[in-house]
């Protein structure tokens, strides 16, 4: 018995009608499949010619490197994200210049040679000869407007705390003070002069960061003046600069594309011939796009890719020191955080080397301080934490939570563990989660916000207990230990400490590396044994590099200076 | 015909108005705002970006200060998040983008999901028809964030002149617009298959025959207009969202376009941006439906006389 097409009307429907309308059916399956045809004609016309992207691009000499994010902007007094340091440091140089190689050593960049005196609270920088991109001088006075713009009162500038160093900053960004007080002086053209407020024998590291780079005063000025936020003086078409690059093509969330500048004072040892920043924020699709013949070296491989970077492209997997800690903060002025023992008691219960492995997977290295090995000092655990295995940790653990009186997790209110979405950020979570709840006894609700709320509520202290993580503006402890002074802005936990605060004053008049080390050190020892927060692992970074690029080293700040990098032609993907 | 058009017009500034405004009290009502970074700024620095950019005023003198920027400028406004660049450049740089996606997404969608639910709706409850809708349902059931990647991994990296993700060439179009294409298609097969049963049982199929109507005929005069009506409703919206950029599909493929920037706006509080970008998606929505309103009229003669009366 055959079955007829329709809803039991199907009888009625002639064997002849059928068999018309099937033809009349595929008809219009051949009109579409001729359509589908044409547009795949229509797209595939112009199919490339075998080669991928890295290769393409390769072979024109220009580098394809992922950058994370979209930048914010090339303005270095408005920019604030890594991501757009790393463009910034490609179009315009400070007065001195990171080496490709050694970590913490500068090379001579605008300035030719400096001196200071004895304490290292009064600096001279002699500028070289140099030229922006438009062909007029780099002077020294170009320095003195770029500081005095970021302070500026009225400019609002968003990391002008990085300028604090200087004498009388500070006061003159919150409008108490003249610009005269600020210990930035033009002497002529070619030398500048600052005093600072004190000893600081590392400002060699500080001025690497772009907000102690110089800004084009002439052409800023035509371009709207030095308060117009809205200037196009970094806008494509309008760009000038004094770096090794500048600035020639851009396409939101698709890339931005810098070419050599010929007027750069070192342009004949610039290493290739442009560079393209694609802002990949997702790491999976960075890691196929590399895979994919799409990039020279990408930003990140996530925890749960690296197993199949590492299969399937082996000797291109790089795993660097980054200057970086991932850490819990506790909201201390909460109970029963307000408790330290409470507080130790969580730090102790976490299985660290687990959660490197496991969570991580491998990406870092646990840690139960709070400053990165690299710079400074080698900072030294808690007193509570040293030695002993980790099962004699949580059995004092569990002590001290006894003691705090919640003796197996009994009373202990619900506390809140607040994460971004981020997926390494929720599993590690949830990990920790589960060590609190088999060693102490005590459950944590997690609360996973996306970025700009989890902020918020991190920077109000509207938290019990907060997923954080910190990485070095410069290579130097304080960038890290500064954290912690008493009503600190990002410090964040409610904590504060007279002797810790004292230690950290003490490090900043010290003119001696050895005696500000000490007093860091301390300062440090006295926030650990406190616990306000509970540092987890030092990070490492995880990316992709084609195996033939010379000219890059693995560096803790991840500022590498990119004219240095060179690709090898042809690129083999 | 007109006096519908008019009306329809109408009604559409109006919800591009009511949509406008809701965004923008709702948005204000998120916890943070658009200068929160890594680092918490000091407070002079942010009361002076709030004074700047005129948020530390009274969320109505705002309200008023954006419309009259429309109105009279024609302005968005600035982003908040990347200083310096106006809404109307980026919405302008990401449309063709997203528009270039959707278009060739749609007509893969059209191409494949019209006669799939044709011949499975001839073929119903026979072998071919569960051959067609199985892969459909499926279409529908599986996300973007599945079909996206593993289109990446297994035809970008394996196909020769495919990207696997991208906008560096022309082939850069493909697996995302295949992406977006196929699951609409799954859409539009069902809702065809739906029309064209319904249609195809009537009594006026066969009256048609019996008045000595040809085949195709038949199909393209008399069947079809009625049978794809529930398609032609689901494609306006489906179009509009379409072209205006899927931020799973743009994540996944790094394509520069609206749905990257939806998303990142309302992330970072990117005020002025979302507005824009809500303005963008409103209008462009109201279009559609008016599109589909009227092609609706042209197809069903009994929306035509009501239409009329």
């Amino acid at each position: 018995m055959t079955r007829r097409p329709g809803n039991g009307k199907g009888d009625e429907v002639s064997k002849n009608l059928r068999k018309q309308v099937e033809t009349g059916i595929l008809h219009v399956v051949r009109g579409m499949g001729i359509m589908a045809a044409l547009l795949g004609a229509m797209v595939l016309t112009g199919c490339g010619d075998g080669k991928n992207s890295a290769e393409k691009f390769a072979e024109q000499g220009i580098l394809i490197i992922g950058n994370n994010a979209e930048p914010q902007s090339l303005d270095p007094h408005k920019a604030t994200a890594v991501a757009d340091g790393k463009i910034i440091s490609t179009l315009l140089e400070g007065l001195v210049r990171p080496d490709a190689q050694e970590e913490g050593r500068v090379h001579p960049g605008m300035a030719e040679r400096w001196e200071h005196n004895a304490d290292a609270s009064e600096w001279t920088f002699y500028l070289r000869e140099a030229a922006w991109s438009d062909g007029k001088p780099v002077r020294a006075q170009d320095f003195v407007y770029a500081y005095k713009r970021l302070l500026h009162p009225e400019f609002a500038g968003r990391y002008a705390e990085m300028l604090y160093p200087l004498k009388g900053a500070e006061a003159y960004n919150k409008g108490q003070a003249s610009w005269e007080a600020v210990g930035v002086h033009a002497a002529d053209e070619r030398t500048l002069r600052l005093t600072l407020n004190g000893p600081t024998p590392h400002l060699l590291q500080l001025v690497l960061h772009f907000t102690w780079y110089p800004l084009p005063e002439h052409h800023v000025e035509a371009c709207g003046g030095m308060l117009d936020r809205s200037s196009r003086w970094t806008q494509l078409g309008h760009w000038v600069g004094n770096g090794a690059y500048v600035y020639s093509g851009h396409r939101f969330n698709d890339f931005l594309s810098v070419s050599p500048n010929p007027r750069y004072w070192r342009a004949g040892e610039v290493r290739n011939r442009g560079i393209r920043f694609l802002p990949i924020v997702n790491g999976y699709t960075e890691t196929r796009m590399y895979i994919g013949g799409k990039l020279h070296i990408t930003n990140n491989v996530p925890p749960e890719m690296l197993a199949r970077a590492c299969a399937v492209v082996p000797q291109h997997f790089c795993q660097d020191p980054y200057y970086c800690t991932i850490f819990y903060r506790l909201n201390t002025a909460r109970p029963p955080l307000n408790d330290v023992r409470v507080r130790r008691a969580l730090s102790l219960a976490i299985d660290r080397d687990t959660l490197v492995n496991k969570v991580v997977r491998g990406a870092g290295k646990a840690t139960g301080v709070f400053t990165p090995p690299g710079a400074g000092y080698a900072a030294e655990p808690p007193s509570f934490m040293r030695g002993g295995s980790q099962a004699e940790r949580e059995a004092l653990a569990r002590h001290l939570l006894a003691e705090a009186g919640y003796a197996g997790g009994k009373n202990f209110p619900v506390l809140e563990l607040m994460t971004t979405s981020r997926d390494v950020q929720r599993v590690m979570a949830e990990t920790i989660q589960a060590m609190w709840k088999d060693v102490l006894g005590i459950h944590v609700e997690i609360r996973s916000c996306e970025w700009t709320a989890y902020k918020s509520a991190q920077q109000s202290m509207q938290y019990d207990i907060s997923s954080s993580s910190w990485s070095g503006d410069y290579l130097d402890s304080s960038t890290f230990v500064e954290l912690w002074r008493s009503g600190g802005g990002n410090n964040c936990t409610g904590w504060g400490n007279t002797e810790c605060d004292a230690a950290i004053q003490a490090a900043r008049v010290s003119g001696h590396a050895a005696e500000r080390n000490a007093h860091l050190r301390r300062a440090e020892s006295i926030m650990l044994e406190a616990q306000p927060v509970i540092p987890l692992y030092t990070s490492e970074r995880t990316y992709l590099k084609h195996p033939g690029i010379s000219g890059w080293y693995p560096l803790m700040l991840d500022n590498h200076p990119l004219d240095a990098v060179q690709l090898p032609t042809p690129v083999q993907p | 015909m007109i006096r519908l058009l008019l009306r329809r017009l109408a009604q559409g500034l109006l919800v591009v108005f009511v949509l406008e405004t809701i965004t923008f009290f709702l948005v204000r009502l998120l916890p943070g705002n658009p200068f929160l970074g890594d680092r918490k700024l000091p407070e002079h620095i942010m009361a002076q970006l709030n004074n700047l950019y005129g948020l530390d005023q009274p969320a109505w003198v705002q309200y008023l200060n954006y419309w009259k920027g429309i109105l009279l400028h024609g302005d968005f406004g600035p982003s908040l998040v990347r200083e310096g660049v106006q809404v109307s450049t980026i919405i302008s740089q990401a449309f063709p983008v997203s528009l270039e996606v959707g278009v060739v997404g749609m007509l893969i969608a059209v191409c494949v999901g019209i006669p799939a639910g044709m011949l499975a709706a001839w073929y119903r409850n026979r072998w071919p028809d569960a051959l067609l809708m199985l892969p459909a349902m499926a279409g529908i059931c599986i996300p973007a964030f599945v079909t996206a990647p593993v289109f990446g991994l297994v035809l970008g990296t394996r196909v020769p002149g495919l990207s696997v993700a991208g906008w560096d060439n022309p082939l850069c179009v493909v697996l995302p617009a295949l992406t977006l294409g196929l699951i609409n298609a799954a859409y539009i097969a069902r809702l065809t298959r739906g029309g064209m049963v319904e249609v195809l049982a009537q009594d006026f199929v066969r009256t048609a025959r019996a008045k000595g109507c040809g085949p195709l005929r038949l199909l393209y005069v008399h069947a079809m207009r009625s049978g794809l009506l529930p398609a032609v409703s689901y494609l306006g919206p489906a179009f509009a969202a379409l072209i205006t950029g899927s931020f799973v599909v743009e994540t996944c493929f790094q394509v520069p376009g609206m749905g990257l920037h939806f998303v990142n706006a309302t992330t970072d509080r990117d005020y002025f941006l979302i507005q824009g970008l809500v303005f963008c998606y409103g209008s462009l929505i109201v279009a559609a439906n008016l599109v589909v309103d009227l092609v609706l009229v042209a197809l069903n003669p009994r929306l035509r006389s009501q239409g009329t009366a």
